[in-house]
């Protein structure tokens, strides 16, 4: 076992796979990782903020912006842990497999480490495409208590390689004048080819004196080329080919992303639709009214009446955790005048109720700063058109810097506290 | 000194992070949803270790036979266009088979994937084709320039 072991590392030498590509790797996942845990941990904390977290309202593409970056670093993530992998594939056959209690850690470390990376960004692309049922498990919870497992098993990670990732960090000390790795002092040379004990008169004999007949790559830096410009070119491919759904300049190249701009009842994409939140009867109805309330008062709006106020009209993106958004002209009442008529302090926090049914994001809650900017509307009208249906008629939320889904729509009731 | 004390940090932090991971998935995450997310770990190391390293692997074997008697840019070449055709490919044919499924809006997954992805891999295979056929006209090119040089 321990001789096939190693001849399978053997066999997968090759210049592209050595530490110094693996530092070069590792760090673009370890940035991008960081990325995406960054820009997570912000879209998790604007909806479930902890006590006394505070967010900004501008610029108003902030939550756009992050949410953009986080699924584009993610699907990046791809080619790059494919890479990290690729390039430490022979320390998968590394003889003796466990070498004492602390290697096995270490490998026990990794495993953990690439089994939730693995999991981590497939569950987060299949869940851009909604694909829900494959799960198994509540997609947010599991995405975000695995998202601090891969961290802090990176940071471990960081921690055992750090004399690897030092020695390696800079391409002038990494190679020597032939391109060829210099290796690290203590350790023989992880390429150089040694002698074989016997070779036996096995099938599996065969087959590694066949492959040893070929003679190894004669050009490393050929190589090594070679797998940068194939990474770089599947993640730019990848790149480019969906980042139009939260970038529009590149909408044009948006063949693959699971939203297209312009797509979608008057033109704006819908994530819920008023069938789903079960709104089509209660949000049509001649009865519907809004209600405003505060500790001390309590007023019931028609849509006449929100039509009668004076009418704001604002530029704001719909912008989805699933990295989607679009800008759209807003045209409404400010929040804060709809407040005002309940005699509610400057210092109060508005709690907004759909009339959606059975869903989590039925009860939004909206913080004093988001309640008194200028721009926070209950829109009435979209791009010069009554809202449709699916976008949140007779009236819903939109405040700049906020995810959509904390865009309340089909609005019933605004509290303050 | 110094590089043991930051192992060290990174060591505690590392281990901070992934209690606050543990105590989130105890706290947020349904218990009887534990096995599905193991299956989908240990599934996620079967899945690479059982099928993409050994196929990786067998590529790798096939490349180096290769290697003797096609030129090493051809190789990078056509291994370089499979390896960003198997990854669009990896993370867009789920796309494709959930659009077939269906969504709960007209919205989600609007385009035609299927058919962007066919075009994708020919566009690709072309455009490696005539990287190939440019790359052996510029080899011919310096061979024929080499060879009087050689002889005299």
């Amino acid at each position: 076992m321990q001789r096939l072991l190693y001849r399978f590392r053997q066999a997968l030498i090759a210049p592209s796979r050595n530490p110094r590509t693996a530092v070069v790797i590792g760090r673009l996942l370890a940035a991008a990782f960081i990325i995406c845990f960054l820009t997570g941990l912000y879209s998790h904390f604007i909806q479930n903020p902890l006590p006394g977290m505070q967010f900004l309202t501008r610029p108003v593409w902030l939550y756009q912006f992050t949410q953009g970056v986080h699924i584009t670093t993610g699907i990046l993530c791809f080619p790059l842990l494919f890479a990290k992998l690729y390039s430490i594939f022979p320390l998968l056959f590394q003889t003796p497999p466990v070498r004492g209690f602390l290697h096995f850690l270490e490998r026990a470390s990794i495993a953990v480490f690439v089994a939730s990376s693995l999991v981590e960004i497939t569950t987060g692309l299949l869940n851009t495409y909604q694909w829900y049922a494959l799960f198994g498990f509540s997609f947010r919870p599991t995405h975000f208590a695995l998202a601090f497992i891969i961290i802090g098993s990176l940071a471990i990670h960081i921690a055992v390689k750090l004399p690897i990732t030092t020695r390696y960090w800079r391409k002038s000390t990494s190679y020597d004048s032939a391109g060829e790795l210099i290796p690290l002092p203590e350790e023989p040379d992880r390429n150089a080819r040694l002698p074989l004990p016997d070779v036996g008169i096995g099938v599996t004999s065969r087959i590694f004196a066949w492959i040893d007949k070929t003679p190894a790559p004669k050009s490393p830096r050929l190589s090594r080329r070679g797998f940068f410009t194939t990474v770089g070119v599947a993640g730019a491919t990848l790149v480019a080919l969906t980042v139009g759904q939260s970038f529009r300049p590149l909408d044009v190249l948006n063949i693959f992303g699971p939203r297209k701009a312009g797509v979608g009842p008057d033109a704006l994409p819908v994530n819920r639709t008023a069938a789903a939140a079960k709104v089509l009867e209660t949000a049509t109805s001649p009865d519907w009214t809004l209600t405003v309330s505060s500790s001390s008062h309590s007023r019931s709006f028609t849509r006449a009446d929100l039509e009668s106020m004076t009418q704001y009209e604002v530029d704001l993106p719909i912008a989805c955790v699933e990295g989607w958004s679009q800008t759209a002209h807003w045209k409404g009442v400010r929040l804060r005048d709809l407040v005002n008529t309940v005699k509610a302090p400057k210092s109060a926090s508005v709690r907004a109720t759909s009339l959606e049914k059975g869903s989590i994001y039925a009860v939004t809650e909206l913080e004093p700063n988001f309640v008194q900017d200028d721009l926070t509307l209950v829109a009435l009208e979209v791009d010069g058109k009554t809202l449709d249906i699916n976008h949140g008629y007779p009236a819903r939320l939109i405040a700049p810097a906020r995810p959509g889904v904390l865009q309340t729509k089909w609005l019933s009731t605004l509290e303050t506290f | 000194m110094a590089l043991r004390n930051t192992r060290i940090v990174l060591v505690l932090f590392g281990l901070a992070l992934m209690a606050i991971g543990a105590y989130v998935a105890w706290i947020e995450v349904n218990h009887n949803q534990y096995a599905r997310v193991i299956e989908w770990l240990i599934g996620a190391l079967i899945v690479h270790d059982g099928i993409i390293a050994p196929g990786v692997f067998l590529a790798t074997l096939l490349g180096r036979r290769l290697g003797g008697r096609i030129p090493a840019a051809v190789i990078a070449l056509v291994s370089g266009a499979l390896v960003v055709g198997g990854i669009v490919a990896l993370l867009i044919l789920p796309e494709v088979i959930k659009k077939a499924i269906g969504t709960a809006s007209s919205s989600i997954l609007p385009q035609d994937y299927a058919l962007h992805l066919g075009v994708f891999l020919v566009v690709l295979a072309l455009l490696t084709a005539a990287a190939i056929a440019f790359y052996a006209r510029v080899f011919a090119r310096r061979q024929n320039l080499r060879s009087p040089a050689d002889q005299a």
